[in-house]
């Protein structure tokens, strides 16, 4: 009280006695007051750090300098002798840990980052502490402990100690431990309540560590994925480049070839033309049938020629997708070889309304060589059937067919059909190059479809062609 | 069909000897013409219709009836020799018939798109290749009436 004041209230007693009575009843009154304005200024400090602790929260994202600096001011501000973050290994159970962020008195030894193994805590105290309960102990040596757990305790200076849970959302992440060493303490529930807080907001720096760290991952990742997008799209593009290189070779080829190959055949008949004509009289019967042998092979290997182009004709050629009538395409085809050999007694079976989606000058050129076949193929029988027509596939889009009653094939060479310039036929006995097929074969796949047969020696052939991509296994 | 008195003329543009003999051969055979000039590329032919370099001292008021154009040439290709020729005023409207062995649709687009009158497709067979080349003689010659110039 100050000196003022007291010579004030003297002035108002009657003698020393009653002026010392009125003193001691005053003092009673105030040091209460004191002490709760003591109380009020430690909550403000208290505060105050809890403001710290939640600002620090919104700067850095990583743990370690969060938890440093809230060690130390926690340490500050309860005036203890140690305080760390313990963290348990994960999948330990939570027997095994250590302390991996401090703030220690210089006169006690460091707890950090040494291997703690704990066995009768994973079992007894985990799930309390999982459960947010906190453990306040005045004095290690008068609390029930078990033996084991004091002498871990003791190794690190401890005589009380005040633990509360760090929970990484609902996982026992680790915990806060406050130790006072240097003597017993009891730890005011004002405190407590503090620790937890600071706990509390330890959690969600945890928790916010986490995020952060799955967020890392998950960016390497993509980066990751895009960099092998980015090699497997480089790797295409260059594929894509070669494909046009060599496409344009090919085209350069084939325009040479028909310009340049044909131009020797066209020497080779035509001067055995002019022997025949102009020196008729100087050849007999036999040099004028060499030189008839010679221009029909030039005329075969000029028709060889003109195939040739338009198989890779078919390759190159843009492909314009539309609604495609083959009903009405396969009825014209075949009003078209009827009128070629009216004498003929064929039955055409047309399926009417097939419709399909694919280039039409492509198409007709499948329908066209597959009933041309199965003209030919049937022009040594005296009555002969030929069908045009589709059936579902397991996959539920559509098969189409051409199928006829004539010489058919052995399916034993079957797999030679398909392939440019194979023929399973004399040409004495049906004319062709072997060509038809093998343009259906690539028309075919161009749409994404395949094309097969059934056949058996003079029973007839069919074969299916579809225009959809069926799903491949990989 | 009085081929000696006919004065109309064939410009036959091609490089390949073998091919022009017969084409020679049966414009002759079939009477069509006894005045065919050869040239054997594009450099050529441009000389010869616009009489420059080795063509400077020709007449360039005598034209041919009609040119038979290989597309295939050395030095200036057939297609360039259209172009140009379609691009003078002096030659826009001389009747061109494409003569080759092509029957790649870019080169028919091109010649027709550049402006040629016609297009003929030379077969291996040579006694098709002699009947195309009679009615080419036949219908430029003595049936079209050529572009009053």
């Amino acid at each position: 009280m100050n000196p003022e004041t007291l010579a004030k209230l003297r002035s108002f007693c009657i003698d020393e006695v009653a002026f010392e009575q009125l003193k001691q009843t005053l003092q009673a009154e105030i040091q209460p007051l004191e002490q709760e304005i003591k109380q009020a200024h430690l909550l403000v400090e208290q505060h105050k750090a809890l403001f710290r602790a939640i600002a620090r929260l919104r700067e850095p994202l990583e743990v370690e300098p969060i938890f440093r600096a809230t060690a130390i001011e926690v340490r500050q501000l309860l005036k203890s002798d140690r305080v760390g973050m313990f963290r348990f290994y994960p999948d330990s159970g939570c027997n095994d840990g250590e302390f991996v962020s401090e703030d220690v008195d210089s006169a006690f030894s460091s707890a950090k980052e040494k291997k703690i193994s704990d066995f009768c805590f994973g079992d007894q105290f985990a799930i309390h502490y999982q459960k947010g309960q906190v453990q306040a102990v005045a004095d290690i040596y008068n609390a029930g402990l078990s033996d084991c757990h004091i002498k871990i305790l003791s190794q690190f200076q401890v005589r009380a100690n005040l633990i509360v849970p760090l929970l990484q959302g609902e996982k026992l992440w680790g915990l806060l431990c406050i130790h006072q060493c240097s003597a017993p303490r009891r730890w005011q529930q004002i405190e407590i309540e503090f620790v937890s807080q600071i706990a509390n907001h330890l959690g969600v720096a945890l928790k916010h560590a986490e995020l952060l760290r799955s967020l890392r991952l998950e960016i390497d990742e993509r980066q990751q994925a895009e960099l092998r997008s980015q090699t497997l799209n480089k790797g295409l593009q260059q594929a894509i480049q070669e494909l046009k290189a060599v496409n344009k070779e090919l085209e350069a080829f084939s325009y040479s070839v028909s310009h340049d190959l044909r131009a020797p055949l066209r020497s080779i008949d035509g001067f055995s033309q002019a022997l025949l004509e102009d020196c008729a009289e100087q050849l007999d019967t036999v040099g004028q049938d060499y030189l008839r042998r010679i221009r029909l092979a030039t005329q075969r290997m000029g028709h060889l020629i003109d195939d040739m182009l338009t198989l890779s004709r078919v390759t190159r050629s843009d492909m314009h997708v539309e609604s495609v009538d083959l009903s009405r395409l396969a009825r014209g085809f075949c009003t078209d070889l009827q009128q070629t050999d009216p004498k003929r007694r064929v039955e055409f079976v047309i399926q009417l309304g097939l419709v399909a989606q694919g280039d039409p000058n492509l198409l007709q050129v499948v329908l066209e060589n597959l009933l041309n076949n199965a003209w030919k193929f049937t022009s040594k029988h005296l009555q002969a059937k030929i069908e045009f027509g589709a059936i579902p596939q397991p996959n539920g889009t559509l098969a189409y067919f051409v199928r006829d009653d004539g010489t058919g094939f052995d399916m034993a060479y079957g797999d030679k059909l398909f392939a440019p310039f194979q023929r399973l036929h004399a040409s004495h006995e049906f004319p062709g190059n072997g060509v038809g097929l093998a343009t259906v074969q690539r028309i075919v796949y161009r749409s994404g479809g395949r094309v097969w047969a059934e056949a058996a020696l003079e029973k007839g052939a069919t074969f299916y062609f579809t225009l959809e991509a069926e799903e491949v296994e990989v | 069909m009085n081929a000696i008195a006919n004065p109309k003329t064939i410009l036959l543009v091609e490089d390949n000897p073998d091919d022009e003999a017969l084409a020679i051969r049966a414009l002759k055979r079939h009477h069509v013409s006894n005045q065919v000039i050869v040239a054997h590329d594009g450099v050529e032919a441009l000389e010869y219709l616009f009489c420059t370099g080795m063509y400077a001292e020709r007449d360039i008021n005598f034209k041919p009836t009609v040119v038979l154009l290989d597309l295939k040439l050395p030095r200036v290709d057939g297609l360039e020799v259209l172009r140009r020729l379609r691009e003078d005023d002096r030659t826009k409207l001389l009747p061109i018939v494409v003569l080759t062995t092509s029957s790649e649709e870019q080169d028919m687009l091109n010649s027709y798109s550049l402006g040629c009158n016609s297009y003929i497709r030379k077969p291996v067979d040579f006694v098709q290749f002699s009947e195309a080349i009679r009615q080419l003689g036949m219908y430029w010659l003595l049936m079209n009436e050529p572009p009053p110039l």
